[in-house]
């Protein structure tokens, strides 16, 4: 192999790194000649190279540049060398902070921004391209400082920087309301100061001008109604006609901001872009920049969601655009980016969450198993999706009933990930947990092998309200039409007296969702009743007093519906539900059940009214005591006095109850 | 307060085939999750008298999208080992979701027609059902509930069991005893036999409800 | 669910035919023949405005770069450029420093025109330092190039897979003694220079808010695609020759 001795001498000149202090030291020179000559060097080898980045700003460069930045901004000297030595300077701020957060965070530590805002109305145009370029590198990070348009300097500073000529300094401004436009007040005061007319003119000038305007606009309008119908008002409809238009610019990322742009419309106020036609395009087209392989192709499938998120008649636009199909092929890619990744799973989520022809397609397709895969993947974000897409997927009685779920390939690392590092990736998991437990088969079992109801109940008792309603939704789901066996092995994990703390929890929705589980638990086979007597009956009592305690109708109704499927049972069973129902002294306090017969919400009246026939069943032998105590605690005649009740299935089961106290009157008078 | 998991993702809405205990009550308590109904499939031919003994069992229930779900059992099926189950699906006629008129399923208005006469509950209708398949009746306070079930996979065999699941049941629920009468259609099986089924109660001394929530 | 009566998979065979017959009937069918005189009364029809080929032909010079045509078409057809006239010297001295192998200098000249492109184009940038690299290794400073490429272009194919396997594939070149049978050796033929300095114009064009293609070529392989959609359906006089444009009788 052929090798020189001047090679090396000659690249240490050039291209190696040579010391960098070097490179400090002329920084910091007195000439400012050997100052220009080192900016324009590390511009060049900073610029395209994180690596390089990230060794000068180690190095201590950064300031060192801001001061030369700062001596002549504030010189106002307008010789051909200084507004060189501005321009380089700014060109390698505006690189450090080029996507490169430790960047932005050091220029902004070194003071650079206010001497790159006095460059914007420096008289040389090359001076104000570069100072508003490097700003706007400033501004595309979360880093900087937001600026607030509710006071009047920064909104007139906002609108300077708009009504500029330079194409730069019009993109500064947009980025900035992009970055720092947060809440609906500020963007409130944008419209009312004429931006959102200044970013609909833009909408005419060039290329870059147009797509900073419309991401502008997009951020301006979304869940902000009357900047929306401001902006159809504009040009009497002419804007949003350019917009549309816009979705068919040859640029990928303009049609993909102007799509965002119309979703963001949409989403706000959905009496505009009704029509059939817009709607289908809008798919179509997002669905068509899944293909970019670059950072449009990253976000389309977050866009692609909220389009269709929650909306029926966009969910079948995109069944019948053949979306679910698109969008299975993404997912089949190797080394997918983890963000995309999310987003394609996320998609697929919102596609099937409400109608089951996409979830048939979905499971036709044997998605399934990716979906599976991508529950042990390294990336939490990725995981939390997999589940979100499980749980919609399995919103279905039907595909639940088939058993598509509960098998191997899906339950063993499902019921892992309720053990993750991540919250949000256990509450994902629970809530594709508690969907998928909805088995009426013998398959109910594998879920019980690998563990699941112990993680479960584990969950059951955290500190986190989320994590214990989600886990107690899902056991309550599993308790549903559960064999004896499987009952007995749940409650016997989650014991008596951890149940009836749940049933107090100072959540609302924890009590509602204990209170729905024990009710399935003493449904079915009469040996399940035994188990809520377990520890002297604390259960029952708990119940007895969550029912006098509570003030919500679900709470009630599902309490209410546990003694009456308690009273279902034999004769303990239903003398225990007497004494929590009606008070066994006469100690003038009215009976909780004559509450509930006369209760505005027919789910609790019906609840109410099969408790009593349940106690009043005909053939018991205590039957006629309790129809007497039920009589004197003026109950019998508030059931008579419902025979035409509004609700039917209330009205019908009253009458059941009175065609059984017939029998007893019959006998007793 | 802490939300419900299920509303940060998605706001729990009226979700397809699911039974969401909130925002949609069952239309019956007694043709709620888990209610379960025996009787017999009358299966007689020219042959010879037959009838089947049949348990149902009803697994999920979305009234706001006539949607109604569940089990059905075929005991002493002849040529069978063991009882043949299979899965169904009902449409609820609301008049909303579903009219009397099926518009599929090999199914003509004349067929609709004959089968739903069948029912003594009906006569009252026929009048209006003949003219738009019941559109502009209201049957919210009806006595009955109008359902077509249609098997749609068989759970325990395979399809080779010797049982075919092509046709569907007019079904004729009554809500005051949760009796279930129903007449089982498909051109290439035997007309009209007859599904009587009455409602359970397992042994209990009274009546007793599940329920479950998708999200 | 019932017990089984009759098979209805002989009525199933039978639609199967219809369709079958249906669908042949529909393949069928002549071809359409269009003589000389109806297509170019059709033609005539259509009317092209001149300014609009003045566009598409000062598109073209702008886009491809040659300012004196530019310059002289826009005197002689008062047709305005869409772009400062003066920025495409800027690019084509770009161009112009890639094709000579004067990478660096190029790398300099983006930066000063836009310090935005390769900040925010790593595939171009990557690719300029790529041939930095074999530019390098043509001119045999070895020692040199493998400094370069550790220190330049390593961690570049660190942050992405495809850039290093297109890393491992340059830095071969090193292991023979004569490239000529070397089977990476297509990296050092003036083609490669020509991709790499194409891929800077198009970027510089794109910061400039122009597009990247000329608008002629792509014209053209719509007029080439649309007359072979024709050609399925009719006989009628085709183009063949693009330079000339010719019109070729129908031949059936």
């Amino acid at each position: 192999m052929p090798t020189s001795a001047s090679a090396s001498a000659s690249a240490s000149s050039t291209t190696a790194t040579g010391p960098n202090s070097d490179l400090l030291i002329r920084l910091n020179s007195p000439d400012s000649q050997v100052q220009l000559k080192a900016l324009r060097e590390l511009k060049n080898r900073i610029i395209g190279n994180r690596t390089k980045k990230l060794s000068f700003v180690k190095l201590g460069l950064v300031p060192a540049v801001a001061a030369i930045l700062a001596s002549k901004a504030q010189a106002h000297s307008h010789s051909d060398h200084d507004c060189n030595l501005l321009v380089q300077s700014a060109a390698a701020l505006g690189s450090f902070a080029c996507g490169f957060d430790a960047g932005v965070r050091a220029v902004l530590d070194a003071g650079a921004c206010p001497n790159l805002l006095l460059l914007l109305s420096h008289p040389d145009d090359k001076v104000v391209d570069a100072g508003a370029r490097s700003l706007r590198m400033i501004y595309q990070s979360n880093l900087a400082p937001k600026c607030d348009f509710l006071q009047d300097k920064n909104m007139e500073f906002l609108l300077s920087l708009l009504n500029s000529e330079n194409e730069n300094v019009t993109g500064l401004g947009a980025s900035i309301v992009i970055h720092s436009c947060e809440t609906i007040t500020e963007k409130k005061a944008l419209c009312h100061a004429g931006v959102l007319k200044k970013l609909v003119s833009l909408l005419q000038g060039s290329p870059s001008q147009r797509d900073n305007s419309l991401e502008s606009l997009a951020t301006i309008m979304k869940d902000n109604d009357e900047a929306v119908s401001e902006f159809v008002g504009c040009e009497s409809g002419r804007a949003l006609s350019s917009v549309i238009e816009l979705t068919k610019d040859r640029h990928l990322r303009t049609r993909f901001l102007a799509s965002r742009c119309l979703i963001a419309i949409r989403n706000t106020s959905s009496c505009y872009l009704q029509d059939m036609g817009i709607k289908t395009k809008l798919v179509h087209l997002l669905l068509e920049l899944h293909d970019d392989p670059g950072q449009v192709g990253d976000e389309a499938p977050f866009a692609f969601s909220s389009l269709i998120s929650q909306k029926v008649d966009l969910q079948k636009i995109a069944l019948e655009a053949n979306a679910i199909d698109k969008l299975y092929n993404h997912l089949q890619k190797n080394h997918l980016h983890p963000k995309r990744f999310q987003g394609l799973l996320l998609a697929l989520a919102d596609l099937c969450s409400k109608l089951e022809s996409c979830r048939s397609r979905f499971l036709s397709l044997q998605a399934l198993n990716l979906v599976s895969e991508a529950l042990t993947h390294d990336s939490s974000d990725v995981r939390t999706a997999a589940c979100i897409c499980l749980r919609c997927v399995s919103r279905s009685i039907k595909n639940l009933c088939a058993g598509n779920f509960m098998n191997e390939m899906i339950v063993p690392p499902l019921v892992r990930l309720l053990d993750d590092p991540s919250i949000s990736v256990q509450v994902a998991a629970l809530s594709a947990v508690g969907n998928i437990v909805v088995d009426f088969t013998t398959h109910r079992s594998l879920f019980l092998q690998c563990g699941g109801v112990k993680q479960l109940v584990q969950l059951s008792r955290s500190m986190d309200s989320t994590l214990r309603l989600n886990a107690l939704w899902a056991l309550r789901n599993l308790m549903c039409l559960a064999d004896y066996i499987c009952k007995q092995g749940i409650f016997m994990e989650l014991t008596a007296s951890s149940l009836a703390s749940l049933i107090c929890d100072p959540e609302p929705f924890v009590q509602e969702q204990a209170l729905a589980l024990i009710r399935n638990l003493v449904d079915g086979c009469m040996n399940s009743v035994e188990l809520v007597f377990a520890e002297d009956g604390i259960i029952l009592d708990a119940v007895g007093r969550q029912l006098q305690s509570a003030s919500r109708d679900e709470i009630w109704i599902q309490g209410l519906y546990v003694l009456s499927n308690v009273a279902s049972g034999n004769e303990v069973h239903k003398e225990a539900v007497m004494h929590q129902l009606v008070p066994q002294a006469d100690n003038g306090a009215q009976s909780l059940i004559l509450k509930f017969l006369q209760s505005n919400e027919s789910q609790l009246r019906i609840a109410a009214v099969w408790t009593i026939v349940n106690l009043t069943f005909p053939s018991t032998p205590n039957a006629f005591s309790r129809f007497v105590k039920l009589h004197n605690a003026g109950i019998v005649s508030q059931v008579k006095s419902m025979a035409s009740d509004p609700c039917l299935d209330v009205k019908l089961r009253v009458k059941s109850a009175l065609g059984q106290f017939k029998t007893f009157s019959d006998g007793s008078t | 307060m802490p939300v419900r998991a299920a509303e940060t993702s998605a706001p729990p809405q009226h979700h397809s085939g699911s039974n969401c205990g909130h925002t949609s009550p069952p239309p019956f308590t007694l043709l709620s999750v888990g209610q379960g109904f025996s009787g017999t499939q009358n299966v007689s031919s020219l042959q010879k008298e037959e009838a089947w003994r049949v348990n149902v069992r009803i697994q999920g229930c979305d009234l706001e999208n006539g949607y109604l779900c569940g089990t059905m059992e075929a005991l002493n099926v002849p040529m069978a080992d063991t009882p043949v189950v299979t899965f169904w699906e009902g449409e609820i006629v609301d008049t909303k979701n579903y009219t009397f008129f099926t518009e599929k399923w090999e199914a003509t208005h004349d067929d609709d027609i004959r089968h739903w006469t069948k029912f003594p509950s009906f006569s009252a209708l026929l009048s209006r059902v003949e003219v738009d398949g019941g559109k502009s009746l209201d049957l919210s306070n009806y006595k009955y509930i109008f359902m077509r079930w249609k098997e749609q996979y068989f759970v325990n065999v395979g399809t080779d069991c010797g049982l075919t699941i092509a046709g569907f049941y007019y079904v004729c629920f009554s809500c005051s005893d949760g009796s279930i009468n129903g007449f089982y259609y498909d051109p290439n099986s035997s007309p009209f036999q007859k599904l009587e089924l009455k409602s359970t109660n397992e042994g209990r001394l009274g009546f007793s409800f599940s329920s479950y929530e998708l999200r | 669910m019932s017990l089984f009566l009759s098979s209805t998979i002989d009525q199933a065979y039978h639609q199967l035919a219809e369709i079958e017959a249906e669908l042949k009937a529909a393949m069928a069918g002549s071809k359409k023949v269009i003589t000389r005189e109806e297509w170019e009364k059709k033609l005539n029809d259509v009317k092209i405005k001149k300014e609009d080929m003045n566009k598409l032909v000062m598109n073209f010079l702008v886009t491809e770069g040659y300012v004196d045509a530019a310059e002289k078409f826009r005197k002689e057809s008062g047709t305005e450029p869409d772009i400062d006239l003066a920025t495409i010297t800027d690019r084509m001295a770009v161009k112009k420093a890639v094709q000579c192998g004067n990478v660096e200098d190029a790398i300099e000249k983006v930066n000063d025109l836009n310090p935005e492109i390769l900040d925010t184009n790593p595939q171009l940038f990557f690719h300029l330092q790529q041939q930095r690299l074999i530019e390098l290794i043509r001119n045999g400073k070895v020692e040199e190039a493998l400094e370069f490429a550790q220190e330049e272009l390593a961690p570049r194919g660190e942050e992405n897979q495809s850039f290093l396997e297109e890393l491992e594939r340059t830095v071969a070149l090193l292991a023979f003694e004569d490239v000529s049978n070397c089977p990476v050796g297509e990296l050092l033929d003036i083609s490669q220079r020509l991709k790499t300095a194409s891929e800077v114009n198009a970027a510089i064009l794109t910061s400039q808010s122009h597009e990247k293609d000329p608008k002629l070529p792509s014209l053209l392989k719509m007029l080439i695609w649309a007359q072979n959609q024709l050609d399925e359906k009719a006989h009628y006089p085709r183009i063949n020759d693009l330079s000339t444009a010719r019109l070729e009788d129908p031949s059936v």
